[in-house]
């Protein structure tokens, strides 16, 4: 700790603190334009300067200057007025004053500034620049005449993002915030830019013009994307939301958010919203009465109380912690059918199976903290930053601030592969637990097996035949990763999962624990494994018991039941099978098959076309619930706008039914949250309004043992490649197609090829292609890059036009051709 | 008692030879003071609205009875898309005309705002332009 004196006042820091984090200490405010707490500091504005007793005769800018023991410092003399107001007088000199129609008036440090230190003239006069700015980025404008050469926006997208689209060109006065050529912006467009920047130069074209800052209604709520849990704030005004605003300090992401949590949130006030309910007449879906609605659901559910097996509900992760219990306590509860399920039966076995059978909990052993505080992360999958972008951010950070190794086995390379010092073992699709059992024997075989692990003759036998070969990588890069790791002193795990990997299930779960396990990396500070869920309330889902327990079928198995006539009335709220899981044909033909379907949905999306009751529903921003994040932190989401059009909340709706079959009723959905903090073992002695702005990370009890797995080998198909399907960046689930941002930069799907392919099959970027697999065919647009290996071809999922699920069928790898339209 | 009346009738009788204050409305018309706070007019320059919907005049109203919303036209320039004043919640204080920046927005002499139904209240952008 150093002391030191600011005006007047005694204040003790950490050594490593500046002088402007002093006086923040303690409550003394130092005006700042360039610096920004996530960031390195700069320097470069001036306008912290500050008089140093020990340094007198100069000001020293307090962002840059560290403190020393027995600093006497003044932060306010008059000496330093007259300096700060220099440099806003110079900053104005080439500013132009369009604040009128300046988007961030009213939220602009400059203009916040010079109205605070009264400089109502300026000495100085020159001509304004004369810029062109440019619009033609969909997402973010830039206005460089605005820009005070700050560098937050290029240090942002460099340091934390890594992207760095953006670099001073010119020197002295002609110096310009740049980007490549100076051409337009062309980046990953997460607005982390737009977010920092301290005046109107980097502008949120989605926002543009909309409203000023001090007129909108600002709400603390969770991102509804992905997994990771972003806190946000929505901005809204009249009923709408209109943007999201940035808070340096919320949540541990410190206010960063990715495309989707910048710009996504427009499906909220999508015009495209289901404002009535719908009920089919004549084969025809017509508005009609929530009383009529309701009331033909009630009395299909209440028929199939006789016969509980014939009724069956697919809940979307998306729902609040309350409504996924509800829809439990009436399904499972009053109905009596365990024919429940959310993506699970597809995609989060990984935790429902894998992480009891391998740690004895349905939850990951690590947080998200863990990222930072390790030595060394494992990703699997390059994309695990493209499915939740600021776990990216956070790897990021680790990387570059912490030193922190980072190994990826992955399919393909990714942004992650760039990284300063990282390795990427890139091996055959669908191979992950034939490499993971590879990694496990390479550890035994190097003798780094950590003491005292138990059941490791069992795991020794079955990993026995475990080859570098069966992964399609070499002996020595398993051996170089399986070294790096087990050596490492803490090492992570971080294993994304969704409806977009198909084979990211219990067996490569467990494969990735059994070498956590036997390198004693778990239950320890930075190490474990991070099973990421994909969209905001996997986790949730899971620990409402949305999954089928003992004879229930699962997601897949409700669909074959629908085909073959045994699941006689489905329930689905919010879930998109149609366009989301796998072999689009054949879940099409079992929803139209089904009796009786009732989609509770935001949109009117594939699958509630082919709903009997289609009901309103509304989303995140209209209702006040939890939401369980990845890393097991329940956070609390708000209502920041009334429900759209007739819209009722799952809550409203499931309470109702629930009601109305005769079960429990509640007065709100606060009181499902006491009930689910008395029965939900991991949530005991929460309440809602002890969550506060930060949420609470439930605790975990892990008993790790070694479960054996079996890799499964994929047969290649000769002359075929073979198509890995997964996120894109700016999309998440279906959902986001709604949201125009993400739609601005990757409108529709397309099919990933190594350029050595696509020259071989004459294929350019851009051109139409035919997918064919044996389940069907599917054209997309062709994208052409070195990220896939030679023979992969990479899908994202998200898309009803070209959806890739009409070619897929649930297995690891599908074999392909491809072919020019 | 009988001094007060005689006052009082002083004054009674001096008024009978004076010229009566009474307007014979509407066909005598007042004289507008300068300064009087009438009807809004929006000012226009360039063959267009000078307003540039920076919402400063709602957020200074005290009725909120301003609602602005900007549009971006063919040049990306910000526009008022709508500019609508409630003159039943008006309450003629003319602090908008003091907030604006770019000198958009001022008070009329025109006072004969009565109407039949609530709707003519609405005072929308066309109606408010000033008329040339
Ligand atoms: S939007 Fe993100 S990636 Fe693009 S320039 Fe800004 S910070 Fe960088
Ligand atoms: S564009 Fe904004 S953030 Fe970037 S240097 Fe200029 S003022 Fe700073
Ligand atoms: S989509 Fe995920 S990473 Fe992006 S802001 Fe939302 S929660 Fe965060
Ligand atoms: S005169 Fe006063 S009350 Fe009327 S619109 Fe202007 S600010 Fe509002
Ligand atoms: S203050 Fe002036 S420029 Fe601003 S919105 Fe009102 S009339 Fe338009
Ligand atoms: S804030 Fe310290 S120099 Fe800019």
């Amino acid at each position: 700790m150093v002391n030191l004196t600011i005006n007047g006042k005694q204040v003790a820091v950490e050594k490593d603190a500046t002088i402007y984090d002093a006086a923040k200490a303690c409550g003394i405010k130092i005006p700042i334009l360039c610096h920004d707490k996530k960031l390195h500091p700069f320097g470069g504005c001036r306008m912290c300067l500050v008089e140093v007793e020990q340094m007198k005769g100069r000001l020293i800018p307090a962002c840059t200057t560290p403190v020393t023991e027995g600093m006497i410092v003044q932060t306010t003399t008059d000496e330093i007025v007259k300096a700060r107001k220099l440099v806003l007088e110079l900053l104005l000199l080439k500013h132009p004053i369009d604040c009128p129609v300046c988007d961030a008036a009213g939220d602009c440090d400059l203009q916040n500034l010079t109205y605070e230190y009264k400089v109502n003239m300026n000495r100085f006069v020159d001509e304004k620049f004369n810029h062109e700015i440019d619009y033609e980025n969909p997402l973010i404008e830039r206005d460089m005449n605005r820009c005070i050469h700050c560098g937050k926006c290029a240090r942002i997208c460099d340091e934390i993002v890594s992207y760095g689209a953006y670099t001073f060109i010119n020197r002295g006065i002609e110096a310009k915030m740049g980007t490549e050529f100076d051409g337009p912006l062309n980046c990953e467009f997460c607005g982390s830019c737009v977010s920092v920047c301290p005046v109107g130069a980097l502008n949120s074209r989605p926002f543009k013009f909309k409203a000023r800052w001090w007129a909108l209604q600002k709400t603390k709520s969770v991102c509804s994307y992905c997994g990771t849990g972003c806190q946000l704030t929505l901005g809204s005004k009249d009923g709408k939301v209109l943007t999201t605003i940035y808070d340096e300090n919320q949540g541990f992401h410190n206010g960063q958010l990715c495309t989707r949590g910048r710009f996504g949130y427009q499906f909220v006030n999508s015009d495209k919203r289901l404002t009535t309910p719908l009920v089919r007449k004549n084969g025809k879906l017509q508005e009609a009465t929530w009383e009529e609605a309701l009331a033909e659901v009630t009395s299909r559910l209440s028929a199939g109380k006789s016969d509980p097996a014939s009724v069956a509900a697919l809940a979307t992760p998306r729902l609040t912690n309350e409504e996924l219990f509800l829809l439990e306590k009436v399904f499972r509860g009053t109905i009596g059918t365990d024919n429940i399920d959310h993506s699970a039966g597809f995609a989060h076995e990984a935790l429902t199976k894998g992480a009891v059978a391998s740690f004895g909990v349905a939850a990951s052993p690590s947080e998200i903290a863990d990222i930072q505080k390790s030595n060394l992360l494992l990703v699997v999958k390059s994309d695990a930053y493209e499915t939740h972008p600021v776990i990216g951010f956070e790897i990021n950070l680790g990387v570059k601030r912490k030193g922190v190794a980072i190994r990826i086995v992955s399919d393909k390379k990714g942004k992650l592969t760039r990284l300063p010092g990282a390795k990427t073992t890139v091996h055959t699709p669908g191979s992950e637990v034939a490499l993971f059992n590879a990694l496990c024997k390479s550890v035994i075989d190097q003798g780094l097996v950590a003491e005292g692990v138990a059941g490791l003759d069992a795991l020794k036998a079955a990993v026995a035949d475990a080859t570098a070969e069966k992964a399609g990588v070499t002996a020595e890069e398993i051996a170089a990763v399986a070294k790096d790791y087990a050596t490492a002193e803490k090492a992570l795990i971080i294993l994304p999962i969704g409806l977009g990997y198909p084979g990211h299930n219990a067996a490569l779960a467990s494969a990735a624990a059994n070498l956590a396990i036997l390198t004693g990396k778990i239950g320890k500070e930075g190490s474990g494994l991070l099973i990421m869920g994909e969209k905001n309330n996997s986790q949730g889902a899971v620990d409402m018991g949305i999954y089928p327990k003992g004879t229930g079928l699962a997601a897949s198995a409700i669909i074959d039941g629908c085909a073959n006539g045994n699941v006689k009335t489905l329930f689905v709220a919010g879930e998109n099978p149609v366009v989301s899981y796998p072999n689009r044909k054949k879940v099409e033909k079992a929803l139209e098959n089904v009796e009786f379907m009732v989609v509770a949905d935001l949109f009117l999306t594939e699958t509630a076309a082919l709903a009997d009751v289609v009901l309103p529903a509304c989303s995140f921003a209209e209702k006040n619930g939890t939401f369980t994040s990845l890393g097991r932190r329940v956070q609390n989401v708000r209502k920041a706008i009334p429900a759209v059009g007739l819209a009722k909340t799952d809550f409203e709706i499931l309470n109702a039914l629930s009601q109305a079959l005769g079960g429990a009723r509640y007065n709100n959905q606060g009181e499902v949250f006491t009930e689910i903090a008395a029965t939900v073992p991991a949530y005991k002695g929460l309440s809602q309004a002890g969550l506060k702005d930060e949420g609470a990370v439930y605790p975990v009890a892990v008993a790790a043992k070694l479960v054996p797995v079996q890799a499964k080998t994929a047969a290649p198909a000769a002359g075929k490649l073979a198509m890995v399907t997964g996120s894109a960046l700016y999309h998440c689930g279906t959902m986001s197609r709604f949201g125009e941002g993400p739609m601005y930069v990757c409108p529709d799907a397309y099919a990933e090829l190594n350029v050595a392919d696509a020259s071989a099959l004459k294929i350019a970027e851009g051109d139409q292609v035919t997918v064919t697999s044996a389940t069907g065919a599917v054209q997309v647009a062709a994208k052409v890059g070195k990220r896939v290996p030679q023979g992969v071809v990479f899908s994202p999922y998200h898309f009803g036009e070209g959806s890739v699920n009409t070619i897929t069928d649930g297995a690891e790898v599908t074999y392909v051709t491809v072919a020019k339209k | 008692m009988i001094m007060p009346l005689i006052k009082g009738l002083q004054i009674t009788i001096s008024h009978m030879f004076k010229k009566p204050v009474t307007l014979q409305y509407p066909t005598e018309r007042p004289e507008i003071k300068p300064g009087f706070r009438g009807l809004h007019a929006l000012n226009v320059s360039h063959d267009k609205a000078k307003c540039v919907a920076c919402y400063l005049c709602p957020t200074v109203c005290p009725a909120k009875c301003i609602t602005v919303e900007a549009g971006e036209d063919a040049n990306h320039d910000k526009y008022a898309a709508k500019y609508e004043i409630d003159m039943l919640r008006c309450i003629f204080c003319g602090y908008c005309v003091e907030a604006c920046p770019v000198d958009a927005i001022r008070m009329t002499e025109q006072f004969e705002l009565a109407n039949y139904s609530r709707a003519d209240f609405t005072y929308t952008k066309d109606r408010l332009l000033e008329k040339k």
